[in-house]
């Protein structure tokens, strides 16, 4: 945070300007990747939600989240799907349609989902209740936080989390191995 | 908070609603996939929102926890890609259709 400034009112309108910006923005970027025709052009744009949705982190106070979305989902994922994407053939694939021809109810059914951002309307009024695990609000970054909760009352399914990375790695590397014909 | 909560949620719900639509509409195995990381994307929003209502930490863990099964379901699913793609060049669903009879 920077250091306080006499007009606070200023600060948090740009800070909610900001944040409606980087939810237009990545609705905006989240409907042109999963309508463009070219592959290469829909993993751009997914770039470009990956990294507000990095903003939308920063701004809800999620420091450690971001940083966490910006290596791995922006650096790691993406890089991983412009790979595959780059060992297909792309121009045979171009001249395809790009939806199935159930395409309407596709679109219900996004429609239906987004229909519950209705329901986030009324919802809001809960009152800010709740048990909060070993931290109260802490102003200055939340990165020790995130350590002393993961290694403590998480320890367990963080464990779990890395047994499941290293089945990832070796079924990926048994299904993409090439047989000796 | 700068925003209410339900801002946030509707924002998670639009962007799920936008990842449903492409998993069910595109054709293209490999942007199916993407749409999948379209909607874990919106859940971590999510997330992240309550954890900052609420005041609770555990929303970002679990995000955190989401982000890992996402990194692990790429891997799995892009090798099952190279391996479709290995039998019948092409990423598109409707031409995947050795298991029918």
């Amino acid at each position: 945070m920077l250091n306080a400034e006499p007009d606070l009112s200023g600060k948090r309108f740009l800070l909610t300007a900001i944040f409606y910006y980087m939810a237009a923005a990545s609705v905006a970027s989240a409907l042109l990747a999963v309508t463009r025709r070219n592959p290469v052009h829909s993993m751009l744009w997914v770039l470009a939600l990956f990294l507000h949705v990095a903003g939308i982190f920063l701004l809800l106070g999620a420091e450690f989240l971001a940083a966490v979305q910006v290596i791995v989902y922006a650096g790691a994922i993406l890089m991983f799907y412009l790979f595959v994407v780059m060992l297909f053939d792309l121009p045979a694939e171009e001249v395809r349609p790009r939806f199935g021809n159930h395409w309407p109810f596709a679109a219900a059914v996004g429609l239906g989902f987004a229909c519950l951002a209705w329901i986030a309307r009324v919802g809001a009024g809960a009152p800010s209740a709740g048990t909060p695990v070993a931290v109260e609000r802490v102003p200055q970054g939340n990165l020790r936080a995130i350590g002393t909760a993961l290694f403590g009352p998480f320890v367990l399914p963080f464990e779990i989390a890395s047994l499941l990375l290293l089945a990832a790695i070796v079924g990926a590397v048994v299904l993409a191995r090439r047989r000796a014909a | 908070m700068i925003v209410p909560v339900n801002v946030v949620l509707a924002l998670s719900a639009v962007l799920f609603g936008i990842g449903a639509f492409g998993f069910l509409a595109r054709r293209n195995i490999i942007l199916m996939l993407i749409s999948v990381e379209v909607m874990l994307n919106a859940v971590n929003v999510s997330l992240a929102g309550f954890s900052r209502h609420l005041g609770d930490l555990r929303g970002q863990v679990l995000a955190l926890f989401v982000i890992a099964v996402a990194a692990a379901e790429v891997g799995v699913g892009l090798g099952l890609v190279i391996a479709l793609n290995r039998n019948k060049p092409g990423a598109a669903v409707g031409d995947l259709t050795k298991l029918k009879w």
